[in-house]
């Protein structure tokens, strides 16, 4: 709460089954505590409902979704062309990313709304990282001393992520979700299969297809297979994706951080339609009835219920968001915030969309591998960036490492077009730039952002200048 | 609630006229005052203002001789004797404090103040204050001759009820007046302060916040958020943020809830709309204002006034009358508005007004007198400052005797430590403290709430006494996840775990830790021999020869020594770098190595030409003006270390002040765009410089830009920021 205009911040999710979306008023601010600037929703101001993700056939209806998003903004009093937004994301995800049209559906997307926000389709380890930050990363702050793991379940697959402390240490994916089986809503009796089921109920010795009823047996065959499929994946076990007996359901290897002999298991928490209707059930309220939403899901929050040892968990722990965690991380969690004061010579450089992030450089870097992430840099056509890791805000390591670098643009020769951005965690973006451009005498189009989280992702996007500050977003997690 | 404003021009006001001698006998021959000001000076007790001023009486012989003259006086003789500005002049300050009673006054006219304090300790409560309408802030000089017993004596039995939402000051009732402010009005700090202070029965009287930001905008924000967390709580007490009174104004036109209007008062004309922008005929609006469209149904009362010793000698606007005698003029100002309530925070500016305990302890007693007599309403805030021989210690103490002399209410600053001001106040444990040891309750409606909480209980006696739920912040809030959000944005914590009613020790030491490092910042010595390593330093001596003098007189270290500047020419660089202590050599010490080299870098790679740096000890902000106009330098850029707070880390927080020389071709814009037709320099600030606030090295940069700008547009501050916006388009 400051003099600085309020921004808005969006989070729209297409999931394989479901999609929805967020808008929120939010206000840029500094931490007193951390003195970093913050991205802060002051409140949330629209909510849709949770409609199913509209198709044609095996595309997406792109008319119809669009349809969806426009009424979805105007609810959300957003303005044309995406006037005040700050940053959030729009994520086609799960088997709605690989749909041949879903690119067409997130160029359409950025079209509306610009590129404050990240928007991307088929990004599995940022989906399941948001799935996180937006739905266990509370609760795991309460119990910094435990592990989560969480499973995003939804309509095609389960973004698995490890955290602490509200810090995700790992991501990963299944092909595990409600949608591989379709049926009639209330029977038995199956519509469709997508290929990996097919070759799950090949492997499994199930004889059912579309039009025959999946018979209780084969029903509880698959749930096992499904359910152990988690199994191996909390247990650290899905690591590679060749193994025959994943069947391919394993999308991105999950390799969470080794625990000490004799420490507590990880408590496994959900979120997801599935992860819904568990905390639902677990809380008191039935289960809706057979195939109600003409998939697995009832099956498989059933038998989540139930499981041996994860079912005490859904009463103790309960993480939030439920069936949005994905838009609710979205929305408070894709933007990044840079630090007030960076090193930004010409404000109509930003924005900067999907810049390719080239490489990783510390201030102690040999002169080799400056030059040549440098020279990776300056072949991107669009500009770059470069992560910078290990800078203090000292005059030593600025003088230092910003002299060495003013030196390599300026024996390359740098374009006076081509942007090049650095991405710092630490607060010292201003001056490092200023050192790097020999205090504006090169004329580097260089931009220092600093005080950002860096994650290990290969695309950032950099929106306008927002009350001061860049709002940054990552995506190409690895 | 008066019915009306008496018009200025209806209030009978007394001829000035010259100064007369006042002379008695002494040991070693006659002790002589001239002037009414000078004796009102000298009986009072000592204080460092005064004696600054050069009004404080010179011994104790000199003090008793006063007192013994005063005594003497008749009421009439001061009433008639109005004290004026230098040109002869009854300001408006003193002009309302003459709206008193006529019959009463001509009632104890013949008095002499001797005859009128016995009157007065005779007194009922209600005779006293039935006489007090008879004084005006002048002749409530009879406080200068009472001792300790005699101010608490005639405060305690006084009580001024005064109502909003809550009945404020009612017998037997201990109030607080909750202050959650937030270095950057973070309304999640906001909040967990608002929830920390009302789970210790604390803001009964008020929750109020000094906005970070004094915009309408900002303004209205934080009384929204206010006014969302107090129903949200449903706890019966009234809100308010302490900005002007204009911006306040213009926030209700907006919507916002002004539940109750503040505004700082002083004692002289010169201070009030000098330096606070603020009229009689400003504040009669505001009053009428609320009146009209106060939001709090039932209200009798609807002002809010923050006073204090020493603000008008502090800003040299005193016009030669004692630091008592303004404070007393501000509560003759007060009294024309029947204020909701009255805070006195003597002891905020520091030890150039009160330099130690005692001080503060007399004056706040004095205060509290003064005030009670005057009708209104009275709060303490007992603050201090780490620069002033003041500490907590001494704070409670004075607590302790203002709650046995019937003080209205103390502040609730969350663990003394206010986030914002840099400065230390009484705390909800403090309060609640005092209520158990003085047998007070809060007010009426609000103990009510307290009950049905938990946070208060009765026990079997019917005794109040505190509840399961006291001291927990957390059950305010909706889970655990938003408290832990509010508790990461809140600065200077420390802990909410207590011990009965206090802080437990291990908070305590927290709080006191960080007090002794903010303090042993202000004594630390600069070390010049350091710096050089930097740079090959010149030094300059400021007026203040010791660190002492540099704390008790901030005027002395704003200029350099006698014939300091002789040593000095006229040098062809438009930049200086000047280097001062401030109140903080431990802020340049620990800033000055990464900040200076990258500031030198830069402004060389810019090609700005710039002097040796110069380093002055007990140097103050003032300081650039005459050391740029004697170099010829455009701008000094003024590193300087900032007055310690209660963070350990941020009492390293040095700024820097970019002292803009007007040069004659704008000197007219500048005036025009200030409105102050005599301006001379122009000034660009950036603060806050500190490792975990803006790093040096990001300071050095900003400073090179800010520079640069300055000297391109040729216009520092505001006026600079506009034509950069302008520019801009």
């Amino acid at each position: 709460m400051t003099a600085a205009a309020r921004s808005i911040l969006v989070g729209l999710d297409f999931g394989t089954t479901t999609s929805s979306a967020l808008v929120a008023e939010a206000a840029v601010r500094r931490n007193a505590v951390t003195g970093r600037m913050e991205l802060a929703v002051v409140r949330e101001t629209y909510r849709s409902p949770l409609v199913f993700t509209p198709l044609v056939g095996e595309r997406l209806d792109l008319a119809a979704t669009l349809g969806l998003v426009d009424g979805w903004l105007a609810c959300g009093g957003v303005g044309h062309g995406g006037d005040g937004i700050a940053g959030g994301g729009a994520l086609v995800t799960g088997l709605t990313a690989r749909r041949d049209n879903a690119a067409s559906l997130v160029a359409a997307i950025r079209e509306r709304l610009g590129t404050a926000l990240v928007a991307t389709a088929d990004d599995p380890c940022l989906e399941s990282w948001l799935a996180f930050q937006g739905s266990c990363a509370p609760l795991s702050r309460r119990h910094p001393d435990r592990s989560f793991i969480h499973l995003d379940i939804g309509g095609g697959t389960t973004n698995i992520a490890s955290g602490r402390d509200g810090d995700v240490e790992a991501t990963g994916c299944l092909f595990v979700g409600a949608r591989h089986v379709r049926f009639v809503p209330g029977t038995r009796r199956i519509v469709s299969l997508t290929p990996l089921a097919g070759a799950a109920f090949t492997a499994l010795g199930i004889a059912a297809r579309p039009g025959d009823d999946l018979l209780p047996d084969d029903l509880d065959r698959l749930l096992d297979w499904y359910l152990a499929l988690l199994g191996r994946a909390v247990a650290g076990a899905a690591v590679d994706p060749a193994d025959r007996a994943w069947l391919g359901h394993l999308q991105v290897p999950f390799l969470p951080p080794g625990r000490p002999a004799g420490s507590d298991p990880p408590i496994v928490t959900l979120s997801g339609g599935v992860g819904e209707l568990v905390y639902a059930a677990a809380g008191g309220t039935p289960l809706p009835g057979t195939t109600a939403f003409g998939d697995l899901g009832v099956d498989l929050a059933r038998r989540l219920l139930t499981h041996p040892a994860w079912s005490r968990s859904w009463l103790e722990y309960r993480p939030e968001g439920g069936g949005r965690a994905t838009v609710a991380g979205l929305l408070r969690h894709a933007t990044r915030i840079s630090g007030a004061s960076i090193h930004l010579p010409d404000r109509a450089v930003l924005p900067l969309a999907d810049l390719p992030i080239v490489g990783t450089l510390s201030p102690d870097v040999d002169d080799a591998l400056l030059g040549r992430v440098l020279e990776l840099a300056r072949r991107c056509s669009g500009g770059a960036a470069v992560r910078v890791r290990g800078m203090q805000a000292t005059a030593e390591m600025v003088r230092g490492f910003g002299g060495r670098l003013a030196t390599a643009l300026a024996a390359g020769g740098w374009p006076a077009h081509l942007p090049l951005v650095l991405l710092l965690d630490t607060n010292c973006g201003q001056a490092l730039g200023q050192a790097a451009t020999a205090w504006g005498r090169l004329g580097v189009p260089l931009v220092v952002v600093d005080e950002l989280d860096l994650p290990d992702a290969r695309w950032a996007t950099l929106g306008a200048v927002c009350d001061g500050v860049v709002p940054v977003s990552f995506h190409g997690l690895r | 609630m008066p019915a009306s404003l008496t018009p200025l021009s209806e209030i009978p006001l007394p001829s000035p006229r010259p100064d007369e001698n006042y002379c008695c006998d002494g040991p070693d021959g006659p002790i002589r005052f001239v002037g009414l000001k000078s004796l009102l000076g000298a009986a009072d007790f000592p204080k460092a203002g005064d004696r600054h001023a050069g009004l404080a009486a010179a011994d104790e012989i000199a003090r008793e001789a006063a007192r013994t003259l005063l005594s003497a006086l008749t009421v009439a003789h001061v009433h008639e004797r109005p004290l004026c500005t230098a040109d002869g002049r009854i300001d408006d300050v003193m002009r309302v404090n003459y709206d008193v009673d006529q019959e009463i006054h001509r009632e104890i006219a013949p008095l002499t103040f001797g005859q009128l304090k016995d009157r007065l300790l005779a007194a009922t409560g209600a005779e006293a204050v039935r006489l007090g309408r008879g004084l005006t802030g002048v002749t409530a000089a009879v406080a200068k001759l009472c001792d300790i017993h005699e101010l608490i004596l005639v405060a305690r039995r006084i009580a001024n009820p005064t109502r909003a939402r809550t009945l404020l000051g009612a017998r037997g009732t201990l109030s607080s007046r909750l202050q959650p402010n937030h270095p950057t009005d973070d309304p999640r700090g906001i909040a967990l302060l608002t929830w920390w202070g009302l789970s210790m029965a604390a803001g009964d009287a008020l929750i109020g916040v000094n906005p970070a930001i004094d915009t309408v905008e900002n303004v209205a924000a934080v009384l929204h958020l206010l006014d969302d967390l107090r129903r949200r709580a449903a706890a019966p007490t009234q809100i308010c943020v302490l900005s002007h009174v204009k911006t306040q104004l213009a926030a209700l036109d907006r919507g916002a809830p002004v539940e109750i209007l503040f505004q700082s008062l002083a004692g002289t004309e010169a201070t009030l709309t000098g330096e606070f922008d603020v009229t009689v005929e400003l504040l009669d609006h505001g009053w009428r204002t609320m009146r009209e469209r106060g939001p709090v149904r039932g209200a009798a009362q609807w002002m809010y006034f923050e006073t204090g010793q020493g603000s008008e000698f502090s800003y040299g606007r005193h016009e030669g009358i004692d630091m008592t005698t303004t404070e007393a003029l501000c509560y003759g100002l007060a009294r024309r508005y029947d204020p909701f309530m009255i805070n006195n925070v003597t002891g905020f500016i520091g030890p150039e007004t009160h330099r130690d305990n005692f001080e503060l302890l007399a004056a706040s007693l004095q205060d509290l007198f003064l005030g009670k007599l005057l009708g209104l309403p009275m709060g303490i805030g007992s603050c201090y400052t780490l620069h002033a021989e003041s500490g907590l210690e001494g704070q409670q103490a004075t607590t302790e005797l203002l709650a046995a002399a019937g003080a209205t209410y103390f502040m609730d600053v969350a663990l003394n430590t206010d986030r914002m001001l840099a400065y230390f106040d009484t705390s909800a444990h403090d309060n609640q403290s005092l209520r158990e040891i003085h047998g007070r309750e809060p007010a009426g409606e609000f103990l009510d709430w307290c009950l049905g909480r938990g946070i208060l209980a009765r026990d079997d006696t019917g005794t109040v006494v505190r509840g399961p739920e006291w001291g927990r912040p957390e059950r305010f809030c909706g889970s655990a996840e938003e408290f832990a959000e509010l508790v990461a944005a809140t600065p200077a914590l420390h802990g909410f775990e207590t011990a009965g009613p206090r802080p437990a020790d291990a908070v305590a030491r927290r709080v006191r830790w960080h007090q002794a490092v903010g303090r042993a910042a202000v004594h630390q010595p600069l070390d010049v021999g350091r710096l050089r390593s930097l740079a090959p330093f010149r030094e300059i001596a400021t007026a203040a020869a010791t660190h002492d003098s540099h704390l008790a007189a901030p005027a002395l270290g704003a200029r350099p020594a006698a014939g300091e500047l002789e040593r000095f020419a006229a040098e062809p660089f438009p930049v200086q770098i000047l280097v001062s202590d401030g109140l903080s050599a431990a802020a340049v010490h620990h800033n000055l190595p990464d900040l200076l080299p990258l500031l030198l870098d830069g402004l060389a790679a810019r090609g700005i030409g710039v002097g040796t740096p110069l380093v002055a000890r007990h140097g103050r902000v003032k300081l650039a003006e005459p050391v740029g106009e004697r170099l010829g330098a455009d701008l000094v850029i003024h590193l300087i270390g900032e007055r310690p707070g209660g963070d350990a880390l941020a009492s390293r927080s040095l700024s820097a002040y970019l002292v803009y020389r007007l040069p004659d071709a704008v000197r007219v814009a500048a005036a025009q765009a200030s409105g102050h037709a005599g301006i001379r320099h122009e000034v660009t600030v950036i603060s806050n410089i500190y490792a975990a606030g803006l790093p040096p090295v990001e300071a050095a940069a900003q400073i090179v830009a800010k520079t640069e700008r300055i000297l391109r547009h040729r216009a520092a501050g505001n006026r600079l920021e506009g034509l950069i916006a302008t520019a801009a388009g």
